[in-house]
């Protein structure tokens, strides 16, 4: 480094270089190589899934979702999971949890996009989205579902750069490739003092706040509103649905962020919160245990009806060969496990346990999505129609990976680009 | 000599043509036995109510008195009942579970008149048998699309793709559908396929040559992609027979005539008739979707 020429303009660049290497660690190199080879991979079946159509799938017209779908609505709710969080801390002043506010934010528009593009995927004839905005239907769930994020993104987008804006003002003054992006995106007269703290502060509560409702009615409870108001399906078509959505909405979206908050600190071998973790994760399991209320109430309700499609329905979850999918994914690794490790003496001060515990929990909700999704679907609407038996193509499952690896990549991309994790303390120093 | 002039016919001079050989009304009309004057003045208003310049009606109130004069009662008419004017028929069927007998012809049919892909049926015959033995039969139950009057498929469509036609038809706009299949999930009836582009290549030749008469739309062959692959399809009381004047191909071809097709608006139709019968039910009424099929037990 003391080799460096006194030019200046070259002094800047290599500090620039020697920034961007400080922060590319080798993991974070291992990672983006890593995503990239998954993304390339997935790219391929993503290409091939717009060559040759929906029939690279196991969809029939009796099951006419599937995966894409599952996946779409499990990303939905992380997003709306995580701005709720997010809103703890903005807008009712939780601030033992801002270490993860910002990242709380970006997590929710990264989910956006994936979920969004999971839609896009599902779609017969993807080029004609735009359609479902220009020829809204209003009596449609899904058109109004389409509208509301248009407007959530927006919104995350807008509170993620009051959040991020003292920030980016400080950064901009650094020679490091995050100055850069920061200057591209603040003004140069932009500065920090009382007036603003109070006025970025203001305007963080009232986002927050016009944006509760969005996310809880319009953009979580709204998806569940797809399935819920469709009375064909009987198993579906229950209020409680939206409900049980926003709650496991506030489950994966609590679990995702505390699984990468520990994950990253681990990996920058920087100290954790640990308090805040502990926290985090009796308040990710207090919703978890909602959750399995509200479920027990639905199961229950749908079964003493002794409505035949609907037991059709709850057999196919319960007592089939897909079962496992309900007992093994939702219920043994999304609640047994993680609610006895939460609670056990032995594990429930124990960061890594309540890590495992995190990683349970989000993978446990993909199993509830999925057991949306699919049984409802495999029921056919008359008895004597074929039943639906649906499981995955190898290419549906390379496809998904490919859109989750797309957006871990701009996940990883935004916080190199970006001050999203650092707290403002930290940057002080 | 009209070679080399720059004369050109025109329209009113092809008319000088046709008033040359007109007969003289005049002449024509006084060998009649009747009024020469009302007749000339029949002819001059009967033009201005084909010009719009005179409507009919009044047309008739002008002469209703002096034609009955002229012809007696039993000659002259009234002006047309103006009464269903702007209500177009309204297409209902009915089908006889009595007279079906589970052959499958109207599938089969359907499926020839209609083009569709391997795995798309627009019309199925779910049969079961109910009860125990000895005491047990079986039920034919016919399945084309049920054109509801209050279709659950065109309030889940968020693009306006499938809609209400005036005639009861429950119509898919294929090219405006984006294929996200929800009107599959809403339907309660299990009547939307998704056209996934599938095509029966193992079984016949020229299969790329199909084509599929749409809503009347001759939407060109599937080779090309011009069929509507990657949209959703149903049953449309083939549609495009109807613009021909002919029933639906299930209802012309089932064999044990338990099909009528017809106009439920017109009270002395044979579907009005059936559909009054106490035998009529129809499939999931508790949906209120109000289906356009309707059943006889």
């Amino acid at each position: 480094m003391s080799n460096i020429a006194i030019d200046y303009k070259k002094d800047l660049k290599s500090k620039l270089k020697s920034s961007i290497k400080d922060k590319t660690s080798t993991a974070f190199k291992v990672w983006i190589s890593f995503l990239t080879v998954t993304f390339l991979i997935g790219g391929y079946f993503i290409i091939e899934r717009f060559i040759t159509g929906l029939a690279a799938t196991n969809l029939s017209s009796i099951t006419p979702w599937g995966a894409w779908i599952a996946f779409y609505i499990f990303f939905v709710g992380l997003s709306a999971g995580s701005f709720l969080l997010s809103t703890l801390i903005y807008v009712f002043g939780m601030e033992e949890y801002e270490r993860i506010g910002k990242a709380a934010l970006f997590t929710a528009i990264v989910c956006m996009i994936v979920a969004l593009t999971f839609v896009l995927m599902d779609l017969g004839r993807p080029e004609r989205l735009m359609n479902a905005i220009i020829y809204w239907n209003v009596t449609s769930p899904l058109a109004w579902e389409v509208h509301f994020y248009i407007v959530y993104i927006a919104l995350l987008m807008v509170e993620l750069y009051i959040a991020m804006r003292e920030d980016l003002v400080r950064a901009a003054k650094t020679h490091t490739l995050k100055g850069v992006v920061a200057r591209l995106l603040t003004s140069k007269n932009s500065t920090i003092n009382e007036d603003t703290k109070k006025r970025d502060h203001k305007w963080m509560k009232i986002l927050g706040t016009i944006g509760i409702p969005i996310a809880i009615l319009g953009v979580h409870g709204g998806t569940g509103t797809i399935f819920a108001l469709v009375k064909a399906r009987p198993a579906w078509n229950t209020a409680l649905f939206p409900i049980i959505f926003v709650v496991s909405a506030m489950v994966s979206g609590t679990a995702l962020l505390l699984a990468m908050y520990v994950i990253k600190r681990k990996v920058q071998k920087k100290p954790i919160d640990e308090k805040m973790v502990q926290s985090l994760a009796k308040m990710m399991v207090g919703f978890l245990i909602i959750d399995l209320g509200l479920q027990f109430y639905e199961y229950l309700t749908g079964w003493y009806g002794l409505e035949t499609e609907h037991l059709d329905t709850l057999g196919t979850m319960f007592a089939s060969k897909m079962s496992w999918s309900f007992w093994g994914v939702q219920m043994f690794l999304g609640a047994v496990v993680p609610i006895t490790i939460v609670f056990w003496k032995k594990t429930s001060q124990n960061i890594n346990a309540l890590l495992v515990a995190a990683i349970c929990i989000v993978i446990g909700i993909i199993g509830v999505r999925f057991n949306i999704v699919v049984p409802s679907l495999v029921v056919p609407v008359f008895h004597e129609l074929p039943w639906g038996d649906y499981f995955p193509t190898m290419k549906e499952w390379m496809v998904s990976i490919g859109v989750v690896s797309m957006g871990l990549l701009i996940y990883s991309f935004g916080e190199l680009l970006l001050p999203i994790e650092e707290t403002s303390d930290e940057v002080k120093q | 000599m009209g070679l080399f002039s720059n004369w050109e016919m025109k329209p009113k001079d092809y008319d000088r043509i046709v008033d040359k050989n007109l007969p003289d009304a005049n002449k024509e009309l006084n060998e009649s036995q009747y009024d020469t004057q009302l007749g000339l003045n029949m002819a001059k208003d009967a033009r201005k109510v084909i010009n719009g310049s005179l409507k009919i009606e009044d047309f008739h109130k002008v002469y209703s008195s002096s034609l009955t004069k002229e012809f007696g009662r039993y000659y002259a008419s009234d002006a047309p009942d103006t009464k269903k004017t702007g209500a177009g028929p309204k297409w209902v069927m009915v089908i006889d579970l009595k007279k079906c007998v589970g052959c499958d012809t109207c599938t089969v049919s359907c499926k020839a008149e209609n083009r569709t892909p391997p795995g798309i049926s627009y019309n199925v015959v779910m049969e079961s048998l109910e009860g125990d033995f000895p005491n047990i039969k079986a039920v034919n139950l016919p399945r084309p699309c049920m054109q509801c009057d209050k279709p659950a498929c065109a309030q889940v469509c968020p693009t306006r793709a499938t809609y209400k036609m005036e005639n009861g038809i429950v119509a898919i706009d294929n090219d405006r559908c984006i294929g996200c299949r929800y009107c599959i999930v809403a339907c309660p009836y299990g009547a939307r396929s998704f056209d996934f582009g599938e095509s029966y290549e193992q079984e016949m030749t020229g299969f790329n040559d199909v084509t599929s008469p749409e809503y009347g739309v001759e939407r060109g062959s599937r080779k090309d992609g011009k069929t509507p692959i990657g949209t959703v399809r149903k049953c449309s009381f083939c549609f495009h027979r109807l613009q021909r004047g002919e029933e639906p191909a299930c209802v012309e071809t089932c064999i044990g005539d338990a099909r009528y097709f017809g106009d439920i608006n017109d009270p002395n139709s044979v579907v009005s008739k059936l559909a009054a019968s106490p035998r009529a039910f129809r499939l999931k009424e508790e949906l209120g979707t109000q289906p356009s099929v309707i059943y006889l037990r």
